[in-house]
């Protein structure tokens, strides 16, 4: 697969991208309207009624946009810049990637407030199913034609949509929430799953089926999970996962906290992923200002957010094999997290959530004798992982419990928008740290394991591997750290440089302005997309020239990951679906948001 | 020592009684009034509930019950680096009929509310909660739509541990202050013996207990070295 770097894309480029020459050849120039942005891909409006025909166009060609990366909307009704942009007060946005073209497109849907409803597109993209009914949900756009539009993050008995730019955001603008005994059997039996709503079948033909209800909270279910099986004996003959059960609103909270203070709520998106999640928020920011960071910031970065990918990935490990019945293996992980969390706590000050990365650089320079630690840290992981291989991957009780069991294709896979290193079990090379490297990943040398099978041994195997290769990254950086600044020498690096701060009083007003009211950056659009530890993670940024964000919108890799065990679990048997379910290697922050 | 007098009467509730059930008053510790009755009694029975608790504080076995972050740092002290065996509660129950108590271990969404409020009531007398993390505390950073503003919204607590996660040693800490606050309780030795509610000692806020030796902190260690 060639590796090509798609630079910021203009409206020039745009024209020039054989995606949409193609796209214009068939449906004519007038068909569309492009938007330029520095999302750094083609965007497109297209009418309501065309949206299909350009869907299946783009679905069918030749190396197609296989993946529905993502879909959301955005209320229109009080952004003030978009001039040049066609009438729209609810802005329905579907993002398609391409694997073998290792490219994207986005396609906008305009929709007037007194009409609100949009084709349903699950017949081309199954996993459109959730993204349809999440937008449904949160800004009451409906889908013609989709097969249960429910709500998915919210209560059932929920009024409003909350991302309407109408809806209050703040729980204290409420009232203070009570539960009465009669409110309590209300929301309870809400939640009471109902087989026909969801079209199923209370009995086969000389069986009744069992109906079981895994979750909310079940130990196997890694935090507030649901999936409701339908059971002929021990067989799953369908199953109906239930989310929003950890949904904290961070989109919405996008649109109240200031650039600046909005960084320590993407730690908490993937909470295992720490600093990794600062990332793709922090570049997106980043091309918005058109900041160019430093080497060295950029290098402190990757080294950080390699270090949490290895603390998510023992986490996994721990949990994968617990959850398949071995209860020490997660005691020894966690032994390993330990040290992880001393090199994290000495050079960020805190363990879980450090909020470390900031606008044009990161939060303060390497302490002394980092390396030492660091070092350490590198030097002790190797031989506990060969042990874990030894000990566990090639234990023939795993083995047997792991290999061939949930497996799943690539095509399988890019159908249902999975991604990371679950994709990359199934043997597809698709790796953003390579195919499209950012924050000067093409510097480093490392390799990107596969997978054959896409089991849930190789999904286990694959995470092993790259915990190997983060270790050689971040020994890459401690042997070539760049020197020079830990931040960009730029007006909207927030906060501004301190030695600067506290010489110049131009800049001194800048950092009280910045640290207050929040930088201002110009109305435009911008993303980021990262190999995040459980996949591809993005921040879309809508600023509308303003102290805070004007629509954020969180691509988390779970979210689809979960929408996508029924399509592998039909047929499989209950103990196969905890394996599957310790593979996935999700938290629920990540699939709520 | 005051107490926090609980007669539970759940099973008579009306439909609009809010969550926490249960009639709450403020009172003397019950056993000075046994001491002025007789001495011999009150020391009895001052022996016994002292054994009892004794052996309750030092068994506690735990629900495995997590929401959010908060519950990554809480199996953290469930694991070898910090050993919470080493306070009796290391037998993690997936069953809420089994466990003594309840960590509310992340942020407390409206959807779930309902939730873990059948999970506490299907937890058997004697029980206790935990709140770990500021989401659970007060809601947190997290002033949004979706989240209740703190668990004791409608969860009697016992224990509130701050951090945004807390880190598991102060999880261990709110451990061992509901330990102390078990010592304390005066919970009927049988159902026939003496007052049947449940007397919780008013335990000294840590802040304030802690406050002088805090301030005299002046210099605080540089960032820039490790």
């Amino acid at each position: 697969m060639s590796v090509a770097t798609p630079n910021d894309t203009t409206a020039n480029d745009a024209q020039a991208d054989p995606v949409v020459v193609a796209l214009m050849q068939r449906f004519g120039e007038r068909a569309f309207v492009e938007q330029a942005t520095l999302i750094g891909m083609p965007v497109l409006w297209v009418a309501r009624d065309s949206l299909i025909d350009v869907l299946r166009f783009l679905r069918e060609m030749p190396e197609p946009f296989n993946m529905l990366f993502d879909l959301s909307a955005t209320d229109e009704r009080l952004r003030g810049n978009r001039q040049g942009l066609p009438d729209s007060d609810f802005t329905v946005f579907y993002q398609l990637l391409s694997v073998s073209r290792n490219r994207d497109i986005m396609l906008k849907v305009a929709l007037a407030e007194s009409d609100l409803e949009v084709p349903s597109s699950v017949s081309l993209y199954p996993n459109a199913n959730w993204y349809e009914r999440e937008v449904w949900d949160m800004f009451g756009v409906t889908f013609h034609g989709h097969p249960h539009l429910t709500r998915i993050l919210m209560p059932p008995t929920w009024m409003g949509h909350p991302l309407r730019k109408d809806h209050s955001a703040r729980a204290t603008e409420f009232d203070p929430y009570t539960l009465t005994v009669e409110g309590q059997d209300k929301e309870q039996q809400a939640l009471k799953f109902d087989p026909e709503a969801w079209g199923m079948r209370r009995g086969g033909e000389d069986s009744e089926f069992m109906f079981l209800n895994l979750g909310p909270n079940h130990p196997s279910a890694h935090g507030a999970f649901r999936i409701v099986l339908q059971l002929e004996g021990e067989e799953i003959v369908d199953c109906v996962p239930d989310i929003g059960y950890h949904h904290r609103g961070a989109e919405k909270m996008g649109e109240r906290q200031s650039w600046h203070s909005y960084i320590p709520y993407t730690d908490r998106v993937d909470y295992t992923g720490g600093v990794m999640n600062n990332l793709p928020y922090i570049l997106a920011v980043e091309k918005l200002a058109g900041i160019t960071v430093t080497d060295r910031a950029r290098t402190i970065r990757v080294m950080m957010a390699e270090l949490f990918r290895i603390n998510s990935h023992l986490l996994f490990l721990g949990t994968y094999l617990q959850d398949l019945g071995a209860m020490t293996p997660v005691f020894f992980t966690f032994t390993d997290r330990q040290k992880a969390y001393e090199v994290i706590e000495a050079i960020t000050g805190f363990r879980m959530h450090p909020a470390w990365f900031r606008i044009g650089g990161v939060a303060q320079d390497l302490p002394k004798g980092w390396d030492r630690l660091m070092q350490g840290f590198v030097d002790w992981m190797p031989k506990r992982l060969a042990e874990y291989e030894r000990a566990m991957m090639e234990n023939a009780i795993v083995r047997e419990r792991t290999r061939n069991v949930v497996a799943y294709s690539t095509a399988e896979a890019l159908e249902w928008g999975v991604t990371g290193p679950n994709l990359r079990a199934t043997g597809c090379n698709f790796d953003l740290r390579k195919q499209r490297p950012y924050s000067g990943y093409e510097n480093f040398d490392f390799e990107v394991p596969l997978g054959g099978n896409g089991d849930v041994f190789d999904r286990g195997q694959v995470r092993i591997e790259e915990m190997r290769q983060s270790l050689r990254i971040i020994q890459q950086c401690i042997d070539h750290m760049p020197d020079g600044d830990y931040k960009a020498d730029h007006p909207l690096t927030t906060p501004p440089p301190r030695d600067k701060m506290l010489q110049h009083i131009e800049t001194l007003i800048t950092h009280f302005l910045q640290v207050s009211w929040g930088p201002v950056l110009k109305p435009n659009e911008s993303q980021q997309m990262i190999e995040a530890t459980k996949g591809i993670n993005s921040y879309y940024l809508t600023s509308d020239g303003n102290t805070m964000s004007y629509r954020t919108r969180i691509r988390t890799p779970s979210f689809p990951h979960l929408q996508q065990i029924p399509a592998v679990m039909r047929g499989g048997f209950v103990p196969d679906l905890i394996a599957h379910l310790g593979s996935i290697d999700f938290v629920m922050a990540d699939v709520d948001r | 020592m005051a107490y926090t007098l609980t007669r539970a009467d759940d099973a008579m509730a009306a439909d609009n009684a809010r969550y926490p059930l249960g009639e709450r008053q403020r009172v003397e510790d019950p056993l000075d009034q046994q001491v002025h009755r007789s001495v011999f009694t009150g020391k009895l029975e001052e022996v016994l509930h002292s054994a009892v608790n004794w052996g309750r504080k030092n068994s506690l076995w735990p629900y495995n019950f997590g929401l959010s972050c908060c519950y990554v740092e809480m199996t953290t002290a469930f694991t070898a680096p910090h050993d919470i065996a080493r306070f009796g509660s290391e037998v993690i129950r997936a069953s809420p009929r089994q466990a003594d108590f309840m960590v509310i271990a992340g942020t407390c969404f409206i959807k779930m509310a309902p939730v873990i409020q059948q999970l506490y009531d299907q937890m058997l007398e004697p029980k206790w909660v935990i709140s770990m993390g500021s989401c659970a505390n007060s809601g947190g950073m997290y002033d949004i739509y979706s989240v209740v503003q703190g668990v004791d919204k409608f969860l009697p607590v016992d224990v509130y541990v701050p951090g945004c996660p807390p880190r598991p040693e102060a999880f261990l800490q709110g451990l061992q202050l509901l330990q102390d606050s078990i010592q304390e309780e005066r919970r009927p030795l049988s159902w026939v013996v003496g007052d049947q509610g449940v007397y919780r000692a008013e335990m000294p806020s840590q802040r304030e207990k802690w406050r002088d030796q805090r301030i005299q902190t002046t210099e605080l260690r540089t960032p820039d070295s490790i």
